[in-house]
């Protein structure tokens, strides 16, 4: 594999007394998608900030894009805060000319990728009109733009998905997924674990500002996902969470989580239910993400 | 050079704001007011024959108002159509009356009421259905006056013209010895009134585009765009980039007035009234104008960046803003001791200090030539303080922009000034 896109070695930031990121290291792989995930608080931002040069790290390293902290390349990468702003009172398509440029983009160029955005984006109507007289909807498709405008190499989005409508997350999907597939790198954090799990490749969980998990999906799922099995039925099915072969368990209410212990036949799970509740689905299924996230921030 | 972009959107947006355009418009429009409406006053007041009438109980003084008012109408015509009545002893009220009861009809303009009383007690009536015009109550109370004293002097022997030719007041004039050596004359209350607008003037500007760069970042920190900007920018990029595109801004509106002011400037220099030909300023003023804003402009704006970069909320930032204000208060209130003693040790230092020497040096200028190494030492000394409040600001500003939340103390800015190494 080639050189990591990201690489962040012993990485620390302290704000006073308060260490927000305690030596974290991770390692994005060229062209994937990588899902910074944690509880709030747990120092995501933070680490994202430092990869974007807007705050430095107290202690180890970072390199992006081949360059080391002090010299990383900001124009190659394109960054979606998690706190949406934009220039209230500017013309959308000045603006959108202005974010390029100041990611070195050339006036001229700049302004024919304003209108082939806000083309794509059905607002090309709106060009001339203030970001403020824009709906919300609106004014978040104007940021996903100037995130992108730049044609960066490297897409870093923090909470990319928080305070999107279902029509405007789809299209924010897209754009991830079309960028992906051009063979660029996407980091995003959340702490939505569905769309982890239909977009991340690679995921990292921060806790307290530490590494608590990190790897493929595919792998962080293996590792959890060894004895798990899925029970939907109808009925009473409390007793199913004390079964002597249950380790631990989730209740989604129609449906319930087990992890069993280690060596624990789910068939006997099975036959256990079978004929106390009506069961419509029986699965041996590994762990959601968002059960792999609550297991381990609850532990932590 | 990722700053050329900042600048130019600074000043773009800043000069397409409407309050620019309405302020960079009023402002001439006041100054011209200020020069041009006494012309104006001049040439439309209304121009037409009064009809007067003169009850005289004396005897006599009605003949002598009448043959004095002499004054004519554009078109060569008389002012005032002066009808003289005697009305000696009881006939005076009645006809007083009488003449009164026509101002209110319409058929008299003017009525001027001489009782014989008027001899000791000084006392006279004018009546007019018109009380706004006091060039014309002014002018018959010095024509009835006039005869009045004269039949006083001439009851005790005196000749009124030669009287009025010995008590002549003595007229000075007032003028002052420039650096070159020529003497000038010079009005020197329209001075005074030039020194207080310029002075104004750079106060406003410096002020208002101060504040204007404050409230800008507090702006972009409330919206968030700054994150955006940082991830493209460096904070000193942003900072010079607002710092010059505000600047220019400022720089603009000012030079507008500027080239306004010079054309009334030479207006009035030609102009045939007295009173405007003395408001001609030296064009140099102008330039020393643009000069001092520039530097008070660059020192202040330094210091309202780092409250804009340390507060969160407009709320929080107008209470750092009001002490920055502080000490462009100063030139302000020291201005007229200023005025009254330019060249004293006092002005001189005042012109010095940095904080002040914008304001107080343009109103030495204005005032006296002073010696050219005072004015390059000011400037020197500016450069100085602009420089050092720069990279206080760029360090704040590293720091504070991305920190939300409360308000911080002077101790917090201090560390983070020493974070920010």
């Amino acid at each position: 594999m080639s050189q990591p896109a990201i690489e962040v070695r012993d990485v620390v930031k302290r704000y006073g007394e308060f260490v927000a990121v305690d030596h974290v290291s991770l390692a994005v792989p060229q062209g994937t998608i990588y899902g910074l995930l944690g509880p709030n608080g747990a120092g995501k931002s933070t680490t994202i900030r430092m990869l974007l040069r807007i705050m430095l790290p107290d202690e180890g390293t970072i390199r992006v894009l081949g360059n080391d902290v002090a010299a990383i390349d900001v124009d190659r990468i394109g960054y979606l805060p998690e706190e949406r702003g934009l220039y209230k009172k500017m013309k959308v398509g000045d603006l959108l000319v202005f974010f390029a440029e100041i990611k070195g983009i050339a006036r001229a160029e700049a302004r024919r990728r304003a209108v082939a955005w806000l083309d794509r984006m059905g607002l090309l109507d709106r060009a001339a009109k203030p970001i403020e007289e824009l709906s919300k909807g609106m004014q978040q498709k104007v940021q996903f733009i100037a995130t992108l405008i730049h044609e960066p190499e490297l897409l870093v989005l923090d909470e990319p998905f928080s305070g999107l409508d279902p029509v405007n997350a789809n299209v924010l999907k897209d754009i991830i997924l079309d960028f992906h597939r051009r063979g660029h790198t996407v980091v995003f954090s959340t702490h939505m674990m569905d769309q982890v799990e239909k977009l991340c490749e690679h995921i990292c969980l921060i806790d307290k500002g530490r590494v608590v998990l990190s790897g493929t999906l595919a792998a962080v799922k293996k590792q959890y996902g060894h004895n798990g099995v899925s029970v939907r039925f109808n009925g009473d099915g409390a007793f199913l969470k004390s079964l002597p072969e249950v380790a631990s368990f989730q209740d989604h209410g129609n449906e319930l989580f087990l992890r069993l212990r280690d060596g624990a036949d789910p068939a006997r799970v099975l036959d256990a239910a079978r004929g106390r509740v009506e069961i419509l689905r029986f699965e041996v299924a590994e762990p959601s993400v968002h059960d792999i996230f609550i297991e381990r921030v609850s532990e932590a | 050079m990722k700053v050329m972009h900042v600048i130019r959107r600074e000043y773009v947006e800043n000069v397409r704001r409407k309050s620019f355009m309405i302020s960079t418009l009023l402002v001439p429009l006041v100054m011209a007011a200020f020069f041009v409406l006494p012309v104006v006053f001049a040439l439309f007041v209304p121009d037409r024959q009064y009809r007067v009438v003169v009850v005289d109980q004396v005897g006599g003084v009605g003949a002598e108002v009448a043959a004095a008012l002499v004054d004519t109408l554009k078109s060569g015509e008389t002012k005032y159509a002066v009808q003289s009545i005697e009305a000696p002893g009881e006939r005076f009220d009645a006809e007083r009356e009488a003449r009164i009861a026509a101002v209110q009809d319409g058929e008299v303009d003017i009525v001027v009421a001489i009782p014989e009383a008027v001899l000791t007690d000084g006392k006279a009536e004018y009546v007019t259905r018109e009380a706004r015009n006091f060039n014309i109550f002014e002018r018959f109370t010095d024509v009835v006056s006039d005869a009045v004293i004269a039949r006083r002097l001439s009851a005790e022997g005196f000749d009124f013209a030669r009287v009025q030719a010995l008590t002549e007041p003595v007229d000075m004039e007032m003028s002052r010895v420039s650096a070159t050596g020529e003497v000038e004359e010079k009005n020197f209350l329209a001075e005074y009134g030039l020194v207080f607008i310029f002075v104004m003037i750079l106060y406003m500007a410096t002020l208002s585009w101060g504040i204007t760069i404050s409230r800008s970042i507090v702006e972009e920190k409330g919206s968030r765009v700054i994150e955006v900007l940082l991830s493209s920018l460096t904070p000193r990029d942003l900072m010079m980039g607002k710092l010059v595109g505000v600047g220019l801004a400022g720089m603009t509106q000012l030079s507008i007035w500027a080239l306004v002011g010079l054309a009334m400037s030479g207006y009035a220099a030609t102009s045939a009234v007295a009173m405007l030909s003395s408001l001609e300023i030296p064009p140099a003023v102008f330039g020393y104008l643009m000069l001092y804003f520039l530097l008070g402009f660059l020192l202040y704006s330094a210091l309202f960046m780092t409250v804009g970069a340390a507060c969160s909320t407009e709320q929080d930032a107008q209470q750092f803003q009001g002490l920055i204000t502080l000490p462009m208060i100063v030139p302000l209130m020291t201005l007229m001791l200023l005025i009254q003693n330019p060249a004293s040790t006092f002005a001189v230092v005042l012109s010095m200090i940095p904080l002040f020497a914008p304001m107080m040096m343009l109103a030495r200028i204005i005032l006296l030539e002073p010696p050219m190494w005072q004015i390059v030492l000011s400037v020197a000394l500016l450069l100085t303080a602009i420089y050092l409040s720069i990279v206080f600001a760029a360090r704040v500003f590293r720091v504070g922009i991305l920190i939300y939340g409360k308000r911080p103390n002077l101790r917090e800015l201090i560390h983070w000034y020493k974070l920010a190494k």
